[in-house]
């Protein structure tokens, strides 16, 4: 006897209702405020005007700015992290592999929240209190505005980058591990040196993971919020204003709700597009 | 030699990494006065006044309220994704049932920012008065974490050989007691597993903090940053560091004690180590 399919309905019941009530509903309600006029006072009665706060989004300079932020961001930070995690990942291996009780000690900056690490820039980087500060006036006689618009992309994407190479560091190293001994010992066989065994074994082999790391990077720090938030609240000058930070602020802080919202869903289609070609990548890693 | 050039490396990569953590511990352990005319990573007289201090504050900012609220809403969001990925997982894994849309469509939500619901789901949680609530939020976590819980959960099951749900159907079993009894206990791994992770991230989460608490529900990842606000004469620089190292030990310690299963977990599987 197998699960009835009386059973299967019953056990995927709840997963499907809690997804249809908390995202299904929610993305409705996205696509009809995004073609509504609508305030905080009408929300429950909002009234269909077409397409016009998407017009108004998109017409809107600091809209672009921040999909150029969010683009730069998530991809220089994704990048310089995979750069990093996969020099440390097989430089440190022998000594990661003896002890590996060292990685627990790379690893911790991934288990604090983005919201306090940012916090905790606010005391590292000030101008009076702060520990790197003092030392550039001490050594260099000179510290500049950290988060000044001129300095605020180099010091957040460098908090982002020190924060998640860990992770980056972590998953790579776990598959560098995990090529099988043979594949090694079959190419040293076949004479090959270190950088051959490196660069026609071993990156090829990870490569799917190097992949997978390199998007679930740029994936969250194209959404970044926290760190920037509480650094710098709603940018300097704009300069440093997220995509989740337009919204954020569009919603609350400018009660502009349809544009907002438009924005929303501009950005649910751009997710849409990314997870498309990530799943074509992906079965095509498989056949392959 | 080649292994104290690498023991440099590691040591360099470990204090950048940490640098924030170790900077704000030490802060922490000097005074007010001393924070001011001594910036530099040396400490001259430790004290642990800030601490003390944090909790005479409570009656503007409360951080055992703070951390409370955190603690609820990370346990019940782990627990709730729990409750809901563990029998679809078995669904899934032993009948393919939702395997072309349940599964793929779960896991990609860890692609998708979820700001793009904030928004109807904060004027959904005012319609239903789920705004400033505990309940709310461990929703909210209940989404972040799913994709990670059903993807270790089916990961795990599919090791599960169907032949112990075979035998057991012979005695007469139900499939919700071979789930409660032979499945769960073969799970335990990946249910730890996942409720750790779960609680890192719900633990660590702040934009949904941020966007659907004022008061009563405040996690401490927003409440911490009330005592970064410069209102009533100036941050007390010492006090915020203080509230740092409280506000981060409960995920770090968690996460520290099971980093071993944390690698393979990340990925929910895909990379074998």
């Amino acid at each position: 006897m197998q699960v009835s399919s009386k059973e299967k309905f019953w056990l995927t019941a709840p997963i499907t209702f809690f997804l249809l009530v908390m995202l299904g509903f929610p993305l409705l309600l996205d696509l009809i405020y995004s073609v509504s006029e609508v305030t905080f006072e009408n929300l429950l009665s909002p009234r269909l005007q077409g397409f016009e706060n998407y017009l108004k989004t998109l017409q809107d300079p600091t809209y672009w700015d921040a999909l150029a932020f969010s683009l730069k961001f998530g991809l220089t930070a994704s990048l310089v992290q995979l750069i990093l995690a996969l020099f440390l990942a097989i430089y440190l291996e022998p000594l990661l592999a003896r002890h590996p009780w060292l990685m627990a000690v790379l690893m911790a900056p991934m288990m604090v929240a983005p919201a306090l690490i940012g916090l905790m820039y606010r005391l590292i980087l000030h101008e009076f209190v702060g520990v790197i500060p003092y030392y550039l006036w001490e050594w260099v006689g000179d510290s500049p505005a950290f988060l000044g618009t001129e300095n605020a992309f180099l010091t957040l994407v460098t908090i982002e980058i020190l924060q998640w190479t860990p992770f980056a560091l972590l998953i790579i190293y776990t598959a560098y591990r995990a090529i099988p001994t043979h594949l090694r010992e079959a190419a040293r066989m076949d004479g090959a040196n270190s950088a051959q065994l490196l660069l026609l074994v071993e990156l090829p082999n990870m490569m799917p993971v190097i992949l997978l790391t390199f998007f679930i990077r740029f994936i969250d720090s194209f959404r970044v919020f926290d760190n920037i938030y509480v650094l710098v609240g709603s940018g300097a000058g704009g300069t440093s204003t997220s995509l989740s930070i337009y919204i954020y602020k569009a919603f609350f802080r400018g009660g502009n709700i349809g544009q907002a919202v438009a924005a929303s869903v501009l950005l649910f289609l751009a997710a849409l597009l990314l997870i498309a070609l990530l799943e074509r990548f992906s079965r095509r890693m498989e056949t392959t | 030699m080649s292994m104290f050039l690498r023991w440099l490396v590691f040591g360099l990569a470990a204090l950048l990494f940490n640098f924030p953590l170790i900077s704000t511990l030490l802060t922490s352990l000097k005074s007010e006065g001393e924070i001011v005319s001594n910036p530099s990573i040396l400490i001259q007289s430790p004290t642990f006044a800030n601490y003390v201090k944090i909790f005479e504050m409570a009656d503007r900012f409360d951080i055992l309220h703070f951390l409370w609220n955190s603690l609820v809403i990370s346990a019940l969001g782990a627990f709730f994704a729990l409750l809901l990925a563990f029998p679809a997982a078995y669904v899934i894994v032993r009948t393919g049932f939702g395997r072309n849309w349940l599964l793929p469509f779960v896991l990609n939500l860890r692609a998708l920012p979820l700001i793009i619901f904030a928004i109807p789901l904060y004027m959904m949680f005012q319609a239903v008065g789920l705004l400033d609530t505990l309940f709310g939020l461990a929703l909210i976590m209940c989404i972040i974490n799913l994709p990670l819980t059903l993807a270790l959960l089916s990961s795990t099951l599919r090791n599960i050989p169907e032949e112990l749900d075979d035998a057991a159907r012979v005695d007469g079993a139900s499939t919700l007691s071979i789930i409660l009894r032979i499945i769960l206990p073969l799970s335990v791994a990946a249910i730890a597993s996942s409720s750790v992770l779960g609680f890192v991230y719900a633990w660590n989460e702040f934009l949904f903090g941020l966007m659907l608490t004022t008061k009563s529900a405040t996690p401490i990842t927003v409440g911490a940053s009330f005592f970064f606000s410069a209102s009533g004469g100036g941050v007390k620089w010492g006090v915020a560091s203080a509230v740092i190292i409280l506000s981060l030990l409960p995920p770090l310690v968690v996460g520290l004690l099971f980093y071993r299963s944390i690698g393979r977990s990340l990925t929910g599987g895909a990379v074998k180590g």
